[in-house]
């Protein structure tokens, strides 16, 4: 009997392992673009470097304090954006392997703009676990540039908040009650 | 004829006196031995100098290194901690960037709706 319950175990550990929600983005390393692009941002911050770079974040400054804050439930900041100094430098495709990724489960539109005036679409997508957000993907794509932010780990908007008008911040007004339960896609 | 024998074994077992120059060898002997102990304790101490410095040297070396490593490994985890902190601030100031592009065109959209619907 107990032979056999650890088998059942053992069979369903993987398939419970990819049923968890996955906040990482796979992100293609876009080689090409970089090349093209006149300037570029490639940020790869696992746990270790974030922890590293709390380490490093001065308490006593207000604002540093409050991104250390921020930094302690996070597991990854992975940011890619790459600006071109002609239009349509790019193609959507390139953005659609990151996009298509956001259509698995557990990824919740949270902002989606379309601009006509300046091109600029941004959608902003969070994933909710438990009433937690563990993670927040960000795509930015203007004519001249493209932004793709991945930011995974438990995001406390309380805090996050208080980031609000620092780093440029905008105040965006978010209520952490209101924002916290998942937004319909 | 027993008498006889007796008398010639005291004779030659009487005490007899040392000659001169037995003396003189033995007294010279014992003065080499003495004199070869005395400067083998001597370079033996000369040896225990060179000794007890590579002994220091080595570990004094062995500090400076253990030294020199930690203070370059403390080095380069700053360097590390300084390019993860810029790197941090860098990945907020972009990610506040593209918010901020988002909260322009919702207030925009917000705005016109109030126009078109102030204008109706």
């Amino acid at each position: 009997m107990r032979k056999c319950i650890s088998i059942v175990f053992w069979l369903l550990t993987p398939t419970l392992a990819l049923a968890a929600p996955n906040p990482r983005l796979a992100i293609p390393s876009f080689s090409a673009l970089a090349q093209k692009a006149t300037e570029s941002v490639t940020i790869t911050l696992d746990p270790g470097l974030l922890g590293l770079a709390a380490k490093f974040l001065d308490s006593n400054d207000p604002q540093e304090a409050a991104t250390k804050d921020v930094l302690k439930g996070l597991q990854g900041i992975y940011v890619r954006s790459y600006t071109f100094d002609k239009d349509a430098s790019y193609q959507q495709s390139d953005i659609d392997a990151v996009r298509s990724q956001l259509a698995a489960p557990g990824w919740n539109r949270l902002v989606e703009t379309r601009s006509r005036k300046t091109h600029a679409d941004v959608d902003i997508y969070i994933m909710v676990d438990h009433d937690q957000a563990i993670g927040l993907a960000l795509i930015a794509s203007e004519p001249r540039q493209f932004t793709i932010v991945n930011i995974v780990g438990a995001i406390d908007l309380d805090k996050l908040h208080k980031l609000e008008g620092q780093f440029g911040v905008p105040k965006l007004d978010i209520d952490p009650a209101k924002a916290a339960p998942a937004a319909p896609k | 004829m027993s008498d006889d024998i007796e008398s010639q074994l005291r004779a030659a077992l009487r005490p007899v006196a040392p000659s001169e120059e037995f003396s003189q060898r033995l007294a010279a002997s014992v003065a080499s031995r003495h004199l070869t102990a005395r400067k083998g304790r001597r370079s033996g101490a000369r040896l225990h100098p060179l000794a007890w410095w590579f002994s220091a040297s080595l570990a004094a070396s062995l500090i400076l290194a253990v030294g020199v490593h930690q203070h370059l490994e403390q080095q380069r985890l700053q360097q590390s901690g300084l390019e993860a902190r810029r790197e941090v601030l860098e990945a907020l100031r972009v990610t506040s960037q593209k918010l901020n592009l988002a909260y322009e065109a919702v207030k925009s959209q917000s705005t016109s709706l109030t126009d078109e619907g102030n204008s109706v």
